[in-house]
């Protein structure tokens, strides 16, 4: 199943005001348009562990790794825990996916932020909890299907560097946020994952809704990403794509050595 | 620079019958140096000789190698842009980096050549030259200043009060010639429109009596179910060119609804429900504050660090920031989407000398951080 | 005196030396150029660190001017249609556009473009180290005082000229930078809004500012650089090099190579290096990837902003200023915090060091001329002074990075933040005592050697059973065999047996020994020619036999 990727997507600004604002109401009606076919065409599909509602086998499967691995900081009915875990009535299936698949749950302890690490779950198990979740106060869900729209990757751009860049950094290489916080590195994370943490905005992320960047946009946001990640850099090394800090240090570590140590030849005795 | 007066200056006859080497010293000696040693590196021919030679061609040949590849590289090497995901990229993207290390190659080389030629086969030389202390002759410095001072007296000038008093006259002004077009074709008055002036006003003002709704950055109206809790979203005045402007980006931000804001004195009734929205240009130098900690409640300018704390009225809680970001006060029109019901009530942006100084903001100052 | 070319005018002459002679004919050029030619310079390695400088600046013109072909410095908005495809169709300036299009569709652009990046980091580094090198030496003295002046007005040239290039391509980096400067520009009290109007020609950022930058980029601030350098340059030929003191080294000489060949072909040979090791930089290392940080937006930001290193501790400065400002002066007016650090701050620190050999001249009262450099060790207060400077210095610029560095070494960018506030005056003030212990330190150790001679690391048993390590003395000995205390004379000091010869020769070649039959060795000719020069450590120690030392006491212990 996927989304209809024929449906009109909203373009980027450009030609005369006047286009600007009716292209910009003709975007809307479509782009809800889009959500609203993309929600039709997603909700009816059985055969896979998005059909949360009627597999009761896979709930109570989830069921069954919840009580052993989360009950203790989430409690016995998701409701949560004082100062351990969130209640997670209504974070919806998207967000368990999230924070399983990139190893943040289940945490390794209470620090400022769950790091990423290698999933504890099998890709089954995550299935099986997200559909436990899921069924426990509904809420948003991953949609299958292609995720990337690499035709888009230019309006993704735009909406990465108005959106994603200020904490996650112009090439995705995360960023500081107050107090020991940070925002992660998005060398590692897949279209899916990237997908459910715009939807359901883990820690101190932000939620992007479907109402503020439709899934088109969405997609065309996953697909700059991962494009930059594919992009064999033309200049040379990127040197961590951190920008001027580390090509100071270069410039000393490397130019400067290599000039001081030519001097240095040059004043040696032949 | 004149030579060591001390050397003699052979006849033309003994200079007819100097070698080479002693001209050459001669030379040295003329311009007050002494070439304490030099001469040769190696018997001529010897095995030392001969090595030091090849040494240095080795990186004349290692040079032209490289310069061939490179012409070879800038030639031939596909270097039109392949996109991600192509299989041509790596090719493309080993040009500049192959380039770059055959062309350095050739110059570096080439220099390396020439510094080893300087030290392995140029003459040893240790020479030292006298250097010229103390002040120059007593008679060429009496004659200098006799000379200036002469033309002076001569031509009366201390006496002629008018002449000099003309002359900067004259002088001065041609400074002020050039100085005043020069600087003034750039003078502009800020001040120009008043209380209107761009300081002060953003796009946000109602554009002839109507206000301005707020838009995604494609020019998109934003309705209140478009934003999940915990959201932030970046809105620009709906007005044309709204997304261009630089002290207009506002962030629309939904709190969740159990968070406990509180307000700036005066701005009650600025929110819409969970929905506030904010400056997104930062107080401290204008960088678009936007690292927005959806559980911490608190925005950080990525620039210097400044962080503000939206449940506090987005004052700033650390960093080098001294005042809170401007609240915009909001509303729905009747078609249910946001509209701004005024402009800023406080300078946006950067601060400036007359921060305070517009007309209807002067009653109130604005509070300390 | 134009006769010197007429020994080998005979006829037979070489096409060279008929060349000269025709020139001489014309210009009378024949004193003067043997004169320039017959100059002599030192040959530290440190003395050609402003050469490096120079010679980036000489790859900067180059390769600037190269660009100028392709670059359009027009803040007009067009729509991208070039081959990059994750911009295109996206709306920017045309100077965005054009540097896309010279580092992806010039052949070879790209490659330039980063050579004129990288070559301004290393002009900027150079100068710095150069600087560092004069300060620390004392070479700025009487009579150089118009040197370190050109020298500190070269380097604020190069700062603003730096500046200016990387703000030209109107990227979102860079735009930020602006943003910074342009508030920078309204904090000053009084004149700010004036003199952003003027600058801007209107409010942030206006339709101006790129082509204006353009214009002094390329035009007025590499044409005052060049006048600059000529200056400085002309200043160093005229009233020649500094040099260190040594075996032949006095005030009143200078001793190196001459001009030709030796200096011009190293500094020839030198150049090309430059060149050629910025152009494999170019090539290793990606620089300002202006097609990843995307077109110029005032709403737009990336995390982990800063700018280009030279820049980078006004940064950090502004960065750890506290949350401090003056307001409601005279009723409404104000003074914005960010004044303090970046107008007050940096124009006090120019000053500062621009002042600094006059501000020596009061506290040491030294008015005498200098051409002898000294040791750091032996200036403890000012090396003391430079290195506390020089803390300050760096710790602000891993101010002007905090962020970075918290996110990499997992530290709180708050933590970051109040190390960097608190450490800007204590960690200078750790530098200076620490600096001024270790200079009297070394200069003790060199004292020691003079006086007692070189630890040999032979451990002697002495018949009452004390131990007692055998020293070489430098100078020669008493009749009770006492080594004679050389006198401290501020230059290097031998702490070895290896500097003394002890080790032997060490044998070149990588299969077999290099036969070096043939070799002439002017040293040992002329140093068999001198005797007992008067220089500071050439009193024939190295020629004195291994006597190991009777007494213990006063030699066993440093």
């Amino acid at each position: 199943m996927r989304t209809p990727d024929e449906a009109p997507r909203r373009r980027i600004t450009r030609g005369s005001k006047s286009f600007r604002r009716l292209s910009g109401g003709l975007a809307l009606l479509l782009a809800l348009i889009t959500v609203g076919f993309a929600y039709a065409a997603l909700s009816p599909t059985p055969q896979t562990a998005q059909a949360a509602a009627v597999d009761p086998e896979m709930i109570a499967a989830g069921k069954n790794l919840y009580m052993n691995s989360c009950i203790t900081c989430h409690g016995a009915n998701l409701q949560g825990v004082q100062d351990h875990g969130p209640s997670l009535i209504g974070v919806g299936e998207a967000a368990a996916y999230f924070q399983l698949s990139t190893g943040r749950m289940p945490a390794a302890e209470n620090a400022a932020q769950m790091p990423r690490k290698p999933a504890f779950f099998t890709p089954e198990e995550i299935d099986q909890l997200g559909a436990f979740i899921q069924a426990n106060g509904g809420g948003p869900q991953v949609p299958e299907g292609q995720l990337r729209d690499d035709a888009e990757v230019a309006k993704g751009g735009e909406l990465y560097r108005l959106n994603c860049a200020s904490c996650h950094n112009f090439t995705g290489a995360g960023g500081a946020l107050s107090q020991g916080k940070y925002a992660p590195a998005l060398s590692e994370a897949t279209n899916s994952e990237i997908y459910a943490a715009m939807l359901t905005g883990p820690e101190n992320m932000p939620k992007f809704s479907d109402g503020q960047l439709t899934p088109d946009e969405k997609k065309a946001i996953i697909s700059f990403v991962q494009m930059n990640k594919e992009t064999i850099d033309p200049g040379g090394l990127p040197l961590g794509g951190f920008g001027p800090a580390p090509e100071g240090l270069i410039a000393f570590l490397v130019g400067m050595v290599a000039i001081v140590g030519v001097t240095l030849w040059m004043g040696s005795k032949a | 620079m004149s030579g060591d007066s001390n050397v003699e200056v052979p006849s033309d006859e003994v200079l007819a019958s100097m070698g080479r080497e002693e001209l050459a010293r001669l030379g040295a000696k003329l311009d007050g140096v002494e070439l304490v040693e030099y001469g040769e590196r190696y018997e001529p021919g010897s095995p030392a000789d001969k090595h030091a030679e090849r040494a240095v061609s080795r990186w004349f040949v290692l040079s032209a190698l490289f310069g061939l590849a490179m012409i070879g590289i800038f030639i031939w090497w596909p270097a039109g842009y392949q996109p991600p995901g192509s299989d041509k990229q790596l090719m493309y993207a080993l040009y500049t980096p192959l380039l770059g290390v055959t062309l350095g190659g050739a110059i570096a080389c080439l220099g390396v050549g020439v510094i080893a030629l300087a030290k392995k086969l140029a003459p040893h030389e240790v020479a030292v030259q006298q250097r010229h202390i103390g002040m120059s002759a007593e008679v060429d410095r009496r004659t200098l200043g006799a000379e200036v001072f002469d033309v002076v007296d001569k031509t009366n000038i201390k006496r002629r009060g008018m002449l000099k008093g003309t002359l900067g006259l004259a002088g001065g002004v041609i400074g002020l010639v050039a100085i005043v077009p020069v600087l003034g074709g750039f003078i502009k008055n800020p001040w120009a429109k008043g209380a209107k002036s761009d300081l002060w006003v953003t796009g946000w003002a109602p554009v002839a009596g109507k206000k301005v709704r707020m838009a995604q950055i494609d020019g998109t109206p934003v309705r209140p179910e478009d934003m999940a809790a915990g959201a932030i979203m970046t809105v620009f005045p709906g007005v044309p060119g709204g997304a261009k402007m630089s002290d207009s980006a506002v962030m629309l931000i939904r709190l969740r609804s159990d968070e406990k804001v509180k307000i700036r004195d005066g701005q009650q009734g600025w929110e819409f429900g969970d929905y506030y929205a904010y400056s997104k240009i930062c107080t401290h130098v204008g960088c678009p504050t936007s690292l927005f900690e959806a559980q911490t409640g608190r925005i950080l300018c990525p620039c210097h660090q400044s962080q503000f704390d939206v449940n506090d009225g987005c004052k700033p809680v650390f960093g080098p920031a001294t005042r809170p970001l401007p609240q915009l006060p909001i509303a729905l029109d009747e078609e249910g989407y946001f509209i701004a019901v005024s402009d800023f009530h406080e300078a946006v942006g950067p601060g400036f000398w007359e921060n305070g100084k517009h007309p209807a903001w002067k009653a109130s100052p604005k509070e300390s951080s | 005196m134009s006769r010197l070319t007429t020994a080998t005018a005979k006829p037979g002459g070489s096409m060279a030396s008929k060349a000269l002679d025709g020139a001489d004919l014309r210009y009378h050029n024949a004193r003067p150029l043997r004169t320039q030619l017959n100059k002599v310079f030192p040959t530290h390695w440190s003395f050609m660190l402003g050469e490096a400088a120079l010679y980036s600046f000489l790859v900067l013109l180059l390769s600037g001017i190269y660009l100028t072909l392709f670059f359009d410095a027009s803040m007009g908005e067009t729509v991208y249609q070039g081959v990059f495809d994750k911009l295109r169709g996206v709306p920017m300036s045309r100077a965005f556009a054009s540097t896309l299009d010279i580092s992806f569709e010039v052949r070879g652009g790209l490659l330039i473009r980063q050579i004129h990046h990288w070559a301004a980091l290393l002009f900027l580094a150079s100068m710095m180290l150069h600087m560092m090198r004069v300060f620390f030496t004392g070479a700025f003295r009487k009579p150089r005082e118009a040197n370190w002046i050109l020298g500190v007005l070269l380097l604020v040239l190069g700062m603003a000229e730096g500046f200016m290039g990387y703000s030209l391509p109107d990227d979102l980096l860079s735009g930020t930078g602006l943003r910074a400067v342009s508030a920078f520009i309204l904090s000053i009290p009084v004149i700010g809004t004036w003199a952003h109007w003027a600058v801007f020609g209107g409010d942030y950022p206006g339709e101006l500012i790129i082509g204006r930058f353009y214009s002094l980029h390329i035009l007025l601030i590499p044409g005052l650089i060049l006048a600059v350098i000529g200056l400085h340059v002309a200043l160093v030929w005229f009233q020649k090099h500094t040099q260190f003191p040594g075996k032949r080294e006095t005030e009143e000489n200078v001793v190196g190579v001459r001009v030709l060949p030796t200096f011009a072909a190293k500094g020839g040979g030198f150049f090309a290096v430059v060149f050629g090791f910025i152009a494999i930089m170019a090539g290793v290392f990606q620089i300002n990837p202006v097609w990843n940080l995307g077109p110029y937006n005032s709403a737009q930001v990336s995390a982990g902003v800063q700018p280009d290193f030279y820049m980078g501790f006004l940064d950090g400065m502004v960065r750890v200023w506290p949350a401090w400002e003056p307001r409601n002066i005279f009723g409404h007016y104000m003074i914005p915090a960010v004044f303090f650090p970046a107008i007050v701050g940096a124009t006090v620190l120019m000053i500062l060091v621009g002042a600094y050999p006059w501000i020596e001249k009061k506290f040491t009262k030294d008015n005498a001329m200098h051409n002898l450099l000294q040791r750091p060790r032996d200036v403890p207060v000012r090396t003391a002074l430079g290195v506390a400077f020089l803390t300050f210095y760096v710790l602000n610029l891993i101010n002007g990075a905090n962020d970075i560095f918290a996110l990499k070494l997992d530290i709180s960018l708050n933590v970051m933040t109040w190390i960097g506030r608190i450490g800007s005056f204590v960690f200078p003030l750790i530098a200076y005592v620490v600096t001024y212990r270790l200079c009297l330190g070394l200069q003790h150790s060199d004292r020691a050697v003079l006086e007692h001679g070189i630890e040999t690391g032979i451990i002697k048993r002495l018949p009452n059973g004390a131990f007692i390590e055998v020293h070489q003395p430098l100078g020669g000995v008493d009749e009770h065999g006492h080594p004679i205390p050389l006198e401290y004379q501020g230059a290097p000091v031998p702490k070895r047996m290896n500097q003394l010869g002890y080790a032997g020769k060490a044998v070149v070649g990588v299969i077999k020994a290099r036969d070096d039959t043939g070799l002439i060795h002017h040293e040992a000719l002329d140093a068999a020619e001198e005797t007992g020069n008067g220089g500071t450590n050439g009193n024939g120690g190295t020629s004195g036999a291994l006597r190991p030392r009777d007494e213990a006491g006063t030699h066993s212990g440093h």
